[in-house]
Parts: C-alpha cells; sequence; structure tokens
C-alpha cells in the first residue's frame, strides 16, 4: 500500500522531470540547429547589403539586389554557371544511365562474376579522387583533353559511378520480382523489362541517384581546379576562388552573392528529395 | 527455329555483361588506370621538357626533406582535431535524435545543410567571419585571444579549418551514428530500464558496447575525409600562414601546379594513397563487425 503511493508520487515527479529533459533536449537541438544554419543565412544577408555595408551588420539597413544584378551583367560569371551546368549535368546523364544498368545487373541477374563487380565497385568508392588528380590531368594534358567539357563529363560521370551502382543496386533489390516475371510472361525481352517495366518503378531511386549526383558534380572544387586552366572553361566554384583573391576586402558582399548563386541549387535540389537524398548517401557509406 | 533459340541464348548469357561493361569500363579509365600510373608518374622527373626515369628519388627528397615532416605534422594535427570534435558533437546530436523527438526531420535536414554546400562556399564564408577588422566572429571571439587576428597566427588557423570541417561533417557523421543507435534492439534497453539502470548506467553498458564498431566505423571514414579534404582548407587559408596549414593535400597541389613538379607530386599521391589504403583497412574491418552485430 506505501509501496503503490510512493510510486505514484516518483511518477508524478518523473513525469515533470521528463518533460523538463525534453525541453532541454529540444532547446539544445535549436541551438545546434541555429549554429549550423547561421554561416548560410549571414551569407544571404551580406549578399543582400548595399556595398561595403554588409559584413558586421547581420540584418542589413535596406536591402539591395546591386549585386546579383551585377553577377549576371558583368564579367565571367554567368559563362562559370553555364560550364558548372554543362560538366555536371553532362556528368550526372552518363553516371545515372551506366550505374542503373550495372545496379540493375547486379541486383537482379545471378552470373558469373556478380560479387567481382560489386566488389570492384566498392573498391573504387574507397579509392580517393584526391590521389587521382595528378596522373589524371597528365593523361588528360597527353591526349589534348585538358579544358574540354568532354574530359569534364566522363570524369564527374565515372566519379558519380560507384556511389550511383550501391544507391541503383538499393533500389532495384527493394522492388517485388513479380513484376518482371509477369512482363516475362507477356512475352517482353529483358531489355524490355529493364526500360518498360523495371525503370518507370525505380524512379524514385532514380531520381535521388540524378539529384546526388549533380549536386555533388556542381560543388566539385579541386577536380576542375586541376582540370581547367583557360578562364572561359572554368566552373563556378572555381570562379568563386579566382573572385576570393579579387573581391576581397573591398566588395565583400558581391562575393558573398556569388557564394549564395553556387549554394542555392544544390539546397533546393538536397530540400527536395530529402528522403531518398539521405537514404542514398547513408548507403554508399555503410553498405558493404 | 534452333538457331534462333541459340542466339538469343548466347544473347542472354552475356545480357548481365553487357549491361556491367560501360561502367566498369569508365571508372577503370578514369579512377584506377590513373591510380596506377601515378606509381609511374612519382619515378619519373621533367628534365629539360622530357620525362625520364629518376627511380625513387622523388620518395628519397620527399621523405627526407623538411617540408613533407612540417605537411604531416599539420595533416595529423589537423585530423586529430576534426576527427575529434565531429565524432563527439555526431554522437551527442544522435542520441538526442534517437529518443525519436518532435520535429527531428526539421532538426536533421537543417543540420544536413552544411553537407550539400560546396567546401568552397562555405570556405569563403567561414574566412569572411574571420576577417581582421570585420569579421563577426573574430570581433565575437577575438578579445578572448588578446584580440589577435585568429587567421594570421598558426593555430588560430589550424583551429578555424578544423571548426569549419567540423562544422561541416558533424550532420554525415550523425545520420552513421544513427542508423547505428536504431539498429541495437529495443528490448534490450527495456531490459536494462526495467533492472533500474540509470541512463548513464544505460548507456555505459548497454548502448556503448553495442554501439561501438559504429562509432569505429564514423571514426575511420572521418579520419578518410580528413586526409583527403582539401577545398575547405584552400578556401580559408590557402595553407598559411606561413604553411601552418598546408596539409599534404595542398602540399601536393602546390608541388603539381604552381611548380609543375608532378613527378614529385605523383609522390605524394602515392604516399597519401598509402594512408587512405591504411584507413580503408580499417574501414572494412569494422564495417563487417558492423554488420555481423546488424545481423
Amino acid at each position: 500500500m506505501q509501496r503503490t503511493a510512493q510510486t505514484g508520487a516518483l511518477n508524478q515527479s518523473g513525469r515533470i522531470q521528463a518533460s523538463a529533459v525534453l525541453g532541454l533536449l529540444h532547446l539544445m537541438m535549436i541551438l545546434f540547429c541555429a549554429i549550423t544554419v547561421f554561416p548560410v543565412i549571414y551569407s544571404i544577408l551580406v549578399s543582400l547589403a548595399p556595398p561595403r555595408m554588409g559584413m558586421l551588420r547581420i540584418v542589413p539597413e535596406e536591402f539591395f539586389f546591386g549585386h546579383y544584378v551585377r553577377l549576371f551583367s558583368h564579367g565571367q560569371f554567368p559563362r562559370y554557371i553555364l560550364n558548372s551546368v554543362i560538366n555536371a549535368g553532362g556528368g550526372t546523364v552518363i553516371s545515372t544511365i551506366f550505374s542503373a544498368m550495372a545496379g540493375y545487373a547486379v541486383s537482379r541477374i545471378a552470373f558469373k562474376g556478380k560479387n567481382l563487380v560489386f566488389g570492384y565497385m566498392f573498391f573504387m568508392l574507397m579509392l580517393p579522387q584526391l590521389t587521382n588528380i595528378v596522373p589524371l590531368y597528365k593523361i588528360a594534358s597527353d591526349l589534348g583533353m585538358i579544358n574540354t567539357y568532354t574530359l569534364m563529363i566522363i570524369v564527374f560521370g565515372a566519379y558519380g559511378v560507384p556511389l550511383a551502382v550501391f544507391i541503383m543496386k538499393g533500389f532495384f533489390d527493394s522492388i517485388p520480382k513479380v513484376l518482371e516475371e509477369a512482363a516475362f510472361i507477356d512475352g517482353a525481352t529483358a531489355f524490355q523489362t529493364f526500360w518498360k517495366v523495371v525503370m518507370p518503378v525505380c524512379a524514385p531511386g532514380i531520381v535521388a541517384t540524378l539529384l546526388i549526383n549533380f549536386v555533388y558534380s556542381w560543388n566539385n572544387f579541386f577536380t576542375p581546379l586541376i582540370l581547367i586552366t583557360t578562364s572561359s572553361m572554368k566552373m563556378a566554384t572555381v570562379g568563386l576562388y579566382d573572385f576570393q583573391h579579387v573581391l576581397e576586402g573591398n566588395q565583400d558582399e558581391l562575393l558573398a552573392a556569388a557564394c549564395v548563386v553556387i549554394m542555392v541549387p544544390s539546397i533546393l535540389l538536397f530540400l527536395a528529395t530529402r528522403k531518398y537524398f539521405l537514404r542514398g548517401i547513408v548507403e554508399g557509406a555503410v553498405k558493404g | 527455329m534452333y538457331a534462333k533459340t541459340a542466339k538469343t541464348n548466347i544473347l542472354h548469357s552475356l545480357y548481365p555483361y553487357l549491361l556491367v561493361l560501360p561502367a566498369v569500363l569508365l571508372v577503370t579509365a578514369v579512377s584506377l588506370y590513373p591510380t596506377l600510373y601515378s606509381f609511374y608518374l612519382s619515378t619519373t622527373r621533367f628534365i629539360q621538357g622530357s620525362m625520364q626515369f629518376v627511380g625513387l628519388r622523388n620518395y628519397r627528397v620527399l621523405l627526407g626533406g623538411a617540408a613533407f615532416l612540417e605537411s604531416f605534422r599539420a595533416t595529423m594535427i589537423y585530423l586529430a582535431g576534426y576527427v575529434l570534435f565531429t565524432v563527439f558533437f555526431a554522437l551527442i546530436t544522435a542520441l538526442v535524435l534517437n529518443k525519436g523527438l518532435r520535429f527531428t526531420g526539421i532538426y536533421m535536414t537543417v543540420i544536413f545543410l552544411p553537407w550539400v554546400l560546396s567546401e568552397i562556399t562555405s570556405g569563403a564564408i567561414w574566412r569572411w567571419m574571420f576577417y581582421r577588422d570585420y569579421g563577426i566572429l573574430q570581433n565575437l571571439i577575438g578579445p578572448l585571444f588578446n584580440d589577435v587576428g585568429l587567421i594570421v597566427t598558426p593555430w588560430g588557423a589550424m583551429g578555424i579549418v578544423i571548426a569549419a570541417s567540423v562544422w561541416r561533417s558533424v550532420s554525415f557523421g550523425m545520420l552513421l551514428l544513427l542508423a547505428g543507435l536504431q539498429s541495437i534492439p529495443k528490448a534490450l534497453i527495456e531490459a536494462s530500464q526495467i533492472d533500474g539502470a540509470d541512463s548513464w548506467v544505460r548507456f555505459r553498458r548497454v548502448i556503448w558496447p553495442l554501439l561501438f564498431p559504429t562509432m569505429m566505423v564514423t571514426t575511420v571514414f572521418m579520419s578518410i575525409q580528413a586526409i583527403n579534404g582539401v577545398g575547405m582548407i584552400m578556401a580559408i587559408t590557402k595553407g598559411g600562414p606561413g604553411r601552418a596549414t598546408e596539409v599534404l593535400s595542398l602540399y601536393m597541389y602546390r608541388e603539381a601546379i604552381q611548380y609543375f613538379n608532378l613527378g614529385y607530386a605523383a609522390a605524394i599521391s602515392v604516399v597519401l594513397l598509402g594512408i587512405n589504403i591504411l584507413f580503408a583497412f580499417f574501414y572494412i574491418r569494422y564495417l563487417r563487425k558492423e554488420n555481423a552485430l546488424a545481423s
């Protein structure tokens, strides 16, 4: 009797304690999120401040869009953006198509050497781009391919393939086999089954793969920094690196605007496909 | 009729290989071949416009010189700080989010933002937050350090580079650890609750041992990130002041592009590859352990 009373009291104080803890945890996460998002918000606000007004004031006195206008009406920046779109877009298309095919084979068909292919892709996933770049530069310049779209599209395509194979395989694994069997019975060829039956069901996986690859290539800085030497072929990330030298200290707001222009597509693509994006990325890192 | 079947059979058996071939060829040409080629390149040197074989000379010069040791030291300091803080913050956020709070989805999305940004934009933002006179963070925390410009002192620059990299990577570590936490059977945790274990004991005795393989996977993953990281540091300090933050990757870049010592740069990249392989070995080992635990 006494014991139940005691536990009752304990429960009540426990509940108050629990909600206090819960509040504290939320507070912690909100603080953490605020710190995380601060540099992004700050750069947007700086880019909207009138010239030479932005850096120390967090919220500008008046919003000024002139930096964006200047960015797109003067100089090379529009060209850099175009180059980024062509290189990242081309590479993404290649890696998505190739990895959809390979992912399908590895997920669905029993064939000799399947584990070898899968293991090879895992090995390639671990092979760093950094240690690859100096010899790649040498080979590409021997072939006369430095400063071409072709080179960048091929390189981005290849860089995207290993992770994309893992993501695509995961999506193909989750599709019931009955679908294909039905198509086979209806007399479809293997190729028709792949394109007309399997691919449409895998659309979310394909979209996720496309977007992850695009964002990674769009963001890539070191590869184009080394493989591209003429100004007109530079990508936006490398252009930003050049701007840093030129604009720093006197036109920081313009620099901020360039940052924002490069950030926005990545952020939007990520927000639009958050769920698949996170799933795809984690799969690449932890599936062995 | 028979001929047709035979033909379809051959096609049928070749079909998986045809599907796999483009992907395999592409990564072999762009990733594997250059990596193998780097071993050869590292034994050469450009002398009067032609490439000549010099044996292990590049390695002797590299490993015997002070520049390499300085860069190696900078890399290790960067790696230690980056991995320690990233895994620490990632663990805390993962433990909190594992409680299934409301708004977990929103928190995760916000925390993940830095990972989807280019290293060069993030680096540029962090750099101007530490400008000498009007950088917003320099003004905030500069007074704690006698008001020196942090970015121009060796330790300050290293600290900023580490802070920025941690800021970028916490989310990814959190995601890995959260996946590990969620694979711990709920029954085990409930059992320990019934036994009356408080939350610290529960963490120490139940969660930690089961999470340990994931912790190691995350730690090694972040170490690999640290070794191969380059964009963030280039944007924030360009290796400065002096060579205080010139990690091996930046050293390689400088040799390859500024001095055009391709053979020497290739030797640095082979050393980097060796470090990568060492980490990859541990990564795969812990990944196997983690997967064995999960299944």
